[in-house]
């Protein structure tokens, strides 16, 4: 896995590359709560590069979700491969995150 | 054992051969510059003796000769001065011959008719002939002496001189050469011949001490005429029959011919030639008081054999000294290494585990001192890597028995009797979970509500290890004590999530799959809390998953509610569950089972039992795994609705 990150407007665009599972999901979580401790809580996650992801990473995105409402940020998901959609489709969780097409869609929406 | 006594040997022998070979190569190049010089050395000493030999045996000549030629000269001064009887001219032959023990015979030869009353001839002649000396006149008709060469040369030329050695014919077979000078008289003041005064010599002596002269092994002297006879030569045939120019054509030698130039020309001095095959080195002097020369002739090669005897001794000797040398070096480098074959004892001691092994003790301070300081070094750390290692491994052994016994409560909690209800008619129902190598976090449940209602779960905890596998017991645990107060799926589902989402800091969550059956009717009641969609396969072969629900996995917000389908059950539906474990199922390339392949091998193998459908599915995913790690637990549930009226 490979994160990267980068400002549009007051947004954080994190860029997720390759695979979350177990063995790296706390990098994860590691990173996001860094940005948390710098006050930054409009994040948009950007998954176009993301083959896989565990139930593990679903776990770390659902703590960023949490704790983006309760310091009433913002968190959008965009530009899921159809898999991965298909795992947020079947846990349920497409309708607790904000899941848009591309990181235009989510830009305008913004 | 042996590998460690070839290896020193080798040292040592190596090392030998580098010593000797440098050796070797000192020696040569001694012994080349040695014989370089040697050579040098021989070749003028050689040469010097060569010219002192000569030189003493002309000497030798000189002094035999120069008597003579004094005498001569008096004698002529007598006979051009004074008048002399013919009494007195004999006493004068007998007296030379007397005084001079090398003149065998002495004549005064006189013009014919000089003497007036002696008649045509008058030569008185005095010659030695065994001890007692005896006088005659030599000429007559038969000996005309007027014509001979010892006469007639001097009498032409005006010049005293040697003849050509010559046979004496008369006295003995010895070898003779004639001196001869010319005396003249005054005859109405003008100077005429008068005749000649010869002296006859014998070559004996002077050929014995010429032909005894030797030089190294196989070198001789000669004697060469004027004219290039020889006078003396190993070679007896060629005395006095040859000249050095007669024997050079005869033997197709043009070299030797030059040869015998230089010397008539030259006084003395060196010349190299190739006389029968053999190089040789030739050395001459002309006689002073004749135009004779001595000449020592050897083999050039002769020269230097006393330096190749010296020469091969000296290699014999060095061969010797260098054979002590390799084994001495090798001796001392062998002994020298002694502790290093114990260091590799030791190291193969080590390499077993006996850290504690005493090494070889060194008391110089070198290098070996350095390799004791370092093996030392080595044992002592790893004596303590190993203690550390066994720690190590020890903590780990206590948390991997740790983590097995969490595994096997967590197993021990999940029904694994089969078929658990045999007295129920109405359904049947077979489960497995196959746990990855690490715990994870699957489970299944099913027990009965009461007499009529059969409750059902199956349920995958997010993340993996010892929490997944906590979380699940809990969630497990809750379920049974739950569900009996509940009894519907959604008021269990509610009342679980409520429980697991309070204080759940962690944010963990299980997806979760729970229905009830009513065993008279085949309704079904079911809530899924964001679990994989179970499928549902119809006795004629349909094959169809569940539709999606909005529902999330429970632990995640505690004031979510869950909703609530129902389902009815025809006689012979069967129910397939399962975790992601099946469906994300990866091999070596990383592809998924999917869900696609599953829905296919549930179609193909609609009809048979939970159990056997369970093991068909199992198999067809071993084989897709094949020999990948399995990454995830696989679970799966399935039941079957006989209906009630069986």
């Amino acid at each position: 896995m490979n994160i990267s990150f980068e400002t549009k407007s007051n947004f954080t665009v994190i860029h997720l590359t390759g695979r979350i599972d177990v063995t790296n999901s706390n990098d994860l979580e590691t990173e996001l709560i860094r940005l948390f401790e710098d006050d930054r809580y409009n994040l948009l996650i950007n998954c176009a590069e993301l083959n896989y992801i565990s139930s593990s990473g679903l776990r770390v995105f659902l703590l960023a979700q949490k704790k983006v409402m309760a310091a009433q940020g913002d968190l959008i998901i965009c530009s899921l491969q159809p898999m991965i959609r298909e795992i947020f489709d079947i846990s349920g969780l497409s309708t607790i995150f904000k899941i848009c097409k591309s990181e235009e869609e989510a830009l305008q929406k913004i | 054992m042996k590998i460690q006594f070839n290896m020193n040997k080798s040292l040592s022998l190596r090392i030998a051969v580098y010593v000797l070979s440098f050796c070797m190569l000192l020696f040569l190049l001694v012994l080349l510059v040695f014989f370089f010089f040697s050579r040098k050395q021989i070749e003028e000493m050689t040469l010097k003796n060569a010219e002192i030999i000569t030189s003493k045996s002309a000497m030798d000549v000189e002094r035999t000769i120069l008597p003579i030629i004094r005498v001569a000269q008096n004698y002529k001064w007598i006979l051009e001065n004074k008048q002399q009887s013919s009494a007195e001219l004999y006493e004068m032959t007998r007296q030379v011959v007397e005084n001079n023990p090398d003149v065998i015979g002495s004549a005064i030869a006189f013009e014919p008719n000089f003497f007036e009353k002696e008649g045509l001839y008058f030569s008185p002649y005095s010659y030695r002939e065994n001890d007692s000396i005896k006088s005659m006149q030599l000429g007559n008709a038969s000996y005309d002496y007027f014509y001979m060469d010892w006469y007639q040369i001097p009498v032409a030329t005006g010049k005293s001189g040697w003849s050509e050695p010559y046979h004496d014919t008369g006295g003995g077979n010895s070898l003779m050469t004639t001196y001869s000078v010319p005396f003249y008289k005054n005859v109405n003041n003008e100077k005429k011949i008068a005749g000649v005064i010869t002296f006859d010599l014998s070559l004996n002596k002077f050929t014995d001490s010429v032909s005894s002269l030797k030089i190294l092994e196989t070198g001789y002297a000669t004697v060469l005429s004027a004219n290039g006879t020889f006078v003396t030569h190993p070679k007896k045939e060629l005395i006095m029959n040859q000249t050095i120019f007669s024997y050079a054509s005869e033997i197709n030698n043009p070299e030797l011919r030059e040869i015998g130039r230089i010397i008539q020309k030259e006084n003395s001095g060196y010349v190299s030639s190739t006389l029968n095959g053999v190089e040789r080195m030739l050395y001459f002097k002309k006689l002073s008081s004749s135009n004779w020369s001595i000449a020592v002739v050897f083999p050039k090669s002769e020269m230097y054999l006393p330096l190749h005897k010296i020469s091969i001794i000296l290699i014999v000797l060095v061969c010797i000294g260098l054979l002590l040398l390799a084994v001495i070096v090798s001796k001392i480098i062998s002994r020298q290494i002694i502790p290093l074959r114990h260091f590799a004892g030791s190291a193969r001691e080590i390499a077993k585990g006996n850290f504690s092994n005493q090494l070889p003790l060194i008391k110089r301070n070198d290098e070996l001192k350095d390799l004791h300081n370092s093996f030392e070094y080595m044992q002592r750390k790893l004596t303590q890597y190993i203690e550390d290692l066994k720690q190590t491994a020890i903590a780990k052994e206590k948390i991997e028995s740790e983590l097995r016994i969490a595994r096997e409560i967590q197993m021990g909690m999940i029904p694994k009797i089969f078929p658990p209800f045999p007295n129920l008619i109405e359904i049947d129902l077979y489960a497995t979970l196959h746990p990855a190598k690490e715990v994870g976090g699957d489970l299944y449940d099913f027990f009965m509500l009461d007499e009529n209602h059969i409750c059902f779960a199956i349920g995958d905890v997010s993340g993996k290890g010892v929490p997944a596998s906590l979380f699940m017991a809990v969630t497990r645990t809750l379920l049974r004590s739950v569900a009996p107060d509940q009894m519907t799926t959604r008021g269990i589902v509610n009342s679980l999530n409520k429980s697991l989402s309070t204080n759940n800091d962690s944010n963990m969550f299980v997806t979760f799959f729970l229905g009830i059956i009513e065993l008279n009717t085949g309704i079904m009641t079911y809530t899924n809390a964001g679990h994989n969609p179970p499928v549902l396969i119809h006795p004629n072969g349909e094959v169809k998953a569940f539709e999606m629900t909005k529902d999330i996995p429970v632990g995640v917000f505690e004031t979510f509610e869950y909703e609530e389908k129902t389902l009815r059950l025809s006689d012979n539906d069967k129910l397939f569950l399962y975790t992601d474990g099946v469906t994300e199922a990866e091999n070596k390339e990383e592809e998924f089972y999917s869900e696609k392949r599953l829905i296919t091998m549930l179609s193909k193998n609609y009809s048979l039992t939970p159990k056997d459908l369970i093991s068909v599915v199992s198999g067809d995913v071993a084989l897709h795994v094949n020999e990948n790690e399995q990454s995830d637990d696989i679970t799966m549930l399935s039941i079957v609705y006989y209906g009630s009226k069986r």
